[in-house]
């Protein structure tokens, strides 16, 4: 379902992306992770049509994003980075609004709306304008505007940040049963213990390059340590100003 | 006294930050074209307009600070006397009211025009105070529109709304309609003349079409399966709404015309750079230059309709077909 061959992208002299080449199957569940500035939302601007790659190839759905951005943009949902909300429309409106770009059935988007803000726990705050939601709601409305034209794929770009646990619970009951349906999820986050216990498949970057590409159950220690030993080891100063430690 | 330096500080770099409104006066075409226009009116004017131009700096400084952190630094509450009382002259504008006092007291202008002055200035403190906005109820009454892009009319219809521009345009076109309900014979061209006035108050929001749309904006944009044309069309389709309505007591055709040029000229720059925009200010356009040429050709549009033909009209919708293609491919490939 998504293809990249030797994926690279340069910002003048920086390499953000370095030669990327990985495969994900349909119905998938797979974590893309690495650290702060890896090139993880690089990736997935390419992977959406947002960014021309430099040099290398991808294939979403069997399109090239580069050569088919609206025909992709039709396949996919995605939760950006920034969310990518408006201040001036409220909640429901963002769910009307791509119920009516992506060519849902009026009804059929009013339905579809009715029960993602019911499942997210939004329905309190569906006539709240984005601008006076918090980040919590922000996230939970492009979630549910990722999801509402039923897509092929979902890319989520660190979907379980600043939410509460019950929503992220069924967060991800919903993203476990859209991949039953054979839908492809390729998401990005930093919460490892949710990741763990959702993806089907791991991909790690470092400075813009592949580390790891596995199934899940194919990892050799839990997740966190692996992570640790094969993308960036933790180091913990000493802050001796804040006083010796109590014994 | 050394934490409220150090508060003052930050607010003094805060304030010298928003030069936002000093530049949306210089670079609004309705400022610009206003004093071309009135400089036989002499320094008067120039100060009424400047000071309804610069209305929008003055707020409270203190207002910068969120109230939640400002509650947390562990200040006194003298400390917090001390800020209020100093804080106000972070402002330009109050040592601008100090200057025209000295003015007032020197008797160079009038106690009267200096306490309009002020006036405007303790008005716009006291409603930095205040949820300055449009009532909640005022942006949902707004119509739904038919198709695919309702929602984004909409947006874009509540985001005029939240410029200083549309405000300008509608005291203008409420003024006239007042003049004409009131059975004063108006000269056929100050008719041509205020069209052109209502649409140039609007002419510079037409320079930054995204201004207010935010990062995250732009991104959905770029992530919905739309043309780049059909989200220009949704921008220009509520700007055109409003012009319709606002150009009914003047000469709406020729006006119409204008608003059409003014699209066309500034579809351009809208997609090449999008200069952010902040709410309740008046528009930046992307250059003087820009918006004389735009000021011009509008003022010529305009003429040809009222004083020839009013098929001028037909190549004015060309000329902004041609630009909103043209300008939609460009957004597309400035998708990143």
């Amino acid at each position: 379902m998504i293809t990249c061959r030797n994926l690279t992208r340069r910002f003048a002299d920086f390499t953000a992306v370095d030669s990327l080449s990985f495969e994900v199957a349909p119905g998938a569940i797979c974590a893309f992770l690495g650290p702060n500035g890896a090139g993880k939302s690089t990736t997935v601007k390419m992977l959406t049509g947002l960014l021309p790659p430099t040099s290398g190839t991808v294939q979403v759905c069997g399109l090239d994003p580069a050569a088919k951005p609206i025909e992709l943009k039709r396949q996919i949902g995605v939760l950006p980075e920034d969310l990518g909300l408006f201040d001036d429309l409220t909640v429901e409106e963002h769910l009307l609004l791509t119920g009516a770009v992506y060519g849902v059935d009026r009804h059929v988007t009013r339905e579809r709306a009715d029960q993602l803000l019911h499942a997210l726990s939004l329905e309190n705050g569906r006539r709240t304008f984005a601008a006076s939601c918090s980040h919590g709601m922000r996230k939970k409305t492009a979630f549910a505007m990722a999801l509402l034209p039923n897509p092929r794929v979902l890319f989520l770009d660190e979907p379980f940040e600043a939410i509460d646990p019950v929503t992220s619970k069924i967060m991800r009951e919903i993203l476990e049963s859209v991949a039953r349906r054979g839908i492809t999820v390729f998401l990005t986050s930093h919460i490892l213990s949710v990741v763990e216990q959702i993806a089907t498949q791991l991909i790690m970057i470092g400075g813009g390059r592949l580390v790891w590409d596995s199934p899940i159950s194919e990892l050799p220690q839990d997740l966190e340590k692996h992570y640790f030993e094969m993308v960036e080891t933790p180091v913990v100063e000493e802050l001796e100003w804040l006083g010796s430690p109590r014994s | 006294m050394a934490r409220v330096a150090a508060v003052l500080k930050a607010l003094a770099r805060a304030v010298a930050r928003d030069q936002k409104s000093v530049e949306s006066v210089v670079g609004n075409n309705f400022f610009f074209v206003s004093a071309l226009l009135l400089r036989q009116a002499g320094t008067f004017i120039y100060l009424i307009i400047g000071l309804v131009l610069l209305f929008p700096l003055s707020t409270d400084p203190l207002r910068k600070i969120p109230a939640s952190r400002l509650a947390l630094w562990p200040l006194d509450a003298r400390d917090h006397r001390l800020l209020r009382v100093l804080s106000p002259w972070i402002n330009p504008m109050t040592w601008l009211l100090a200057g025209l006092a000295l003015w007032a007291g020197r008797g160079k202008i009038t106690l009267g025009l200096w306490a309009l002055a002020a006036g405007l200035v303790a008005a716009g403190f006291l409603l930095s105070d205040l949820p300055f906005a449009p009532a909640d109820s005022l942006k949902r009454s707004i119509p739904r529109f038919p198709g695919l892009l309702n929602q984004l009319i909409r947006k874009n219809l509540r985001e005029i709304l939240s410029t200083l521009d549309i405000y300008c345009a509608l005291l203008l076109s409420l003024l006239t309609l007042l003049f004409r309900l009131l059975g004063r014979p108006l000269p056929k061209e100050a008719l041509l003349a205020l069209s052109i006035l209502v649409v140039l108050a609007l002419s510079s929001y037409a320079q930054c079409l995204f201004g207010l749309d935010g990062r995250a904006g732009i991104s959905r944009y770029h992530l919905l399966p739309l043309r780049g044309w059909q989200i220009l069309a949704a921008k220009d389709a509520a700007l055109l709404a409003i012009l319709i309505l606002l150009l009914l007591p003047v000469a709406w055709l020729a006006g119409m015309a204008a608003a059409l040029v003014a699209l066309a000229f500034g579809h351009g720059p809208s997609v090449q750079t999008v200069r952010p925009q902040m709410r309740w200010r008046f528009s930046t356009g992307s250059s003087v230059m820009l918006g004389i040429l735009q000021a011009m050709s509008m003022g010529a549009a305009g003429a040809a309709v009222f004083l020839s033909s009013t098929w001028f009209v037909l190549p004015c919708a060309v000329a902004w077909l041609i630009s909103l293609w043209a300008a939609g491919r460009a957004f597309e490939r400035g998708a990143a």
